[in-house]
């Protein structure tokens, strides 16, 4: 599986974004919000722009960071695909993707968040794609 | 039973499955829409599921109580079986749930009840039993707990727990392949072969897709793991009525269960409410109901005619 990295402002002509996946409490364990906090300047950045990622299927995803008032920033995390605007997902890479994008997270939060755990629980709920990927 | 491996258990949006022959029941709660069934007359006794199971749970208890004389309620929590299935995290919380349930109890001008409380329906059914003492007159305790700390080890752990339900984790392995309705309650009966063959597709179905499998990651984490925890002051009020109160209660565990095993659990039940019956020892893991249904449903009928004085 290639790895995830971090791009700038991709360009967005047409493309459409495609939401796959929606998280309403990034800070619920607070080492995640932080990740993105320090991967994303979001110190700095703030609202102003979403965080980009090429994931291994080549694709980008942009991440949209969401505020709430009283909580602290980021609260929330919408992933969207870009892709073709009139094309189709493939389910089965955004599936690949996410999972490599989520391996990614856990990297970079460390400490007593290991992969290891990652690929542990996903082989303990059999997650179709790592018997797909071995 | 063999049930449909494709899950089409739910035609034109009723519910369609010959364990579960009972006319759907919704009212409204706190604004959402509640899906519950009311069978029998008698003194009522409500069947509370968790995470993420609804009132099907219960499937073999419905029958040998209502024979026996009693008004059996079974709801489905809001975001669980065929309640309406809020889309956002902020939608659910502990004190909300609880409101929902005395919501409908109170609709339902529910008196002298009997509330059977496993895994949420603990915290959510005890809360609604100390805040309305007046209409109930026993209780059922089953795999769940009552304070705010610990939960059981295995709640403190990573692997597999907190992974599970970390963020973007959890709606994405609860969310997007529905882990914990599927494989997560597969592991948590003892006939595994049993419960895959009978009821898991069951299960499964009526969270078809990921919004609406929301609360299966939300609620594990309402779960207190230290004291700056949501939740945490009401589970100290728990733990605190709990101790107060005297209703009849019956305690029924597991033995397999290793996830809130009876040596921790029963026994803690057993020092808050040294009255209790039990622990009664049954075939189950966290999903009691599911190896043990009619058992169960039996001992209750043993437990409540004794406490009407139809039995010594």
């Amino acid at each position: 599986m290639t790895r995830v990295e971090v791009i700038e402002e991709p360009s967005l002509d047409g493309k459409r974004s495609a939401l796959v996946l929606a998280e309403d409490r990034v800070g619920h364990y607070p080492e995640f919000r932080e990740f993105f906090i320090r991967r994303f300047s979001l110190d700095t950045n703030g609202l102003s722009k979403p965080g980009y990622v090429r994931a291994p299927s080549g694709m980008i995803y942009s991440l949209v960071f969401v505020g709430r008032s009283g909580e602290p920033f980021p609260d929330g995390l919408e992933v969207y695909a870009l892709v073709d605007a009139l094309e189709p997902l493939s389910e089965e890479d955004v599936d690949t993707d996410l999972w490599a994008v989520l391996t990614w997270i856990i990297q970079g939060i460390g400490g007593e968040w290991e992969v290891e755990d990652l690929d542990a629980t996903g082989r303990l709920y059999q997650l179709p794609l790592l018997s797909r990927h071995g | 039973m063999k049930v449909d491996p494709a899950g089409s258990h739910l035609q034109s949006g009723h519910f369609v499955h010959e364990e579960w022959p009972y006319e759907p029941r919704f009212k409204r709660v706190n604004s959402w829409r509640m899906h519950y069934i009311d069978e029998g007359a008698g003194d009522p006794v409500v069947l509370l599921h968790g995470n993420p199971a609804w009132g099907f749970l219960y499937r073999k208890f419905v029958k040998p109580l209502t024979a026996a004389g009693r008004r059996v309620i079974v709801p489905d929590m809001i975001g669980f079986g065929l309640s309406e299935k809020p889309v956002r995290e902020q939608a659910h919380s502990l004190d909300g749930h609880i409101a929902n349930l005395t919501s409908l109890l109170r609709q339902l001008d529910v008196r002298n009840a009997t509330m059977v409380c496993h895994d949420w329906g603990g915290p959510t059914g005890l809360g609604f039993a100390l805040s309305n003492t007046r209409r109930v007159r026993a209780l059922v305790i089953m795999s769940t707990w009552a304070w705010p700390l610990p939960p059981a080890e295995f709640h403190k752990r990573i692997f597999p727990w907190r992974m599970m339900h970390a963020p973007l984790v959890g709606p994405y392995l609860l969310g997007k392949h529905n882990a914990l309705a599927g494989r997560g309650m597969y592991l948590s009966v003892v006939d595994r072969k049993k419960f895959e063959e009978e009821a898991q597709s069951v299960y499964e179905s009526v969270l078809p897709d990921p919004g609406s499998r929301l609360l299966t990651w939300t609620w594990p984490r309402w779960i207190p793991l230290d004291e700056t925890a949501r939740g945490y002051q009401r589970f100290e009020w728990l733990e605190h009525e709990l101790k107060k109160s005297r209703f009849p209660t019956l305690l029924v565990w597991g033995r397999e269960d290793e996830v809130f095993d009876h040596t921790t659990f029963a026994t803690r039940f057993k020092e808050l409410l040294p009255h209790a019956e039990g622990p009664e020892l049954v075939t189950g893991r966290h999903f009691l109901q599911e190896d043990s249904g009619a058992e169960i449903a039996e001992k209750i009928n043993n437990f409540l005619d004794r406490i009407d004085g139809r039995q010594p």
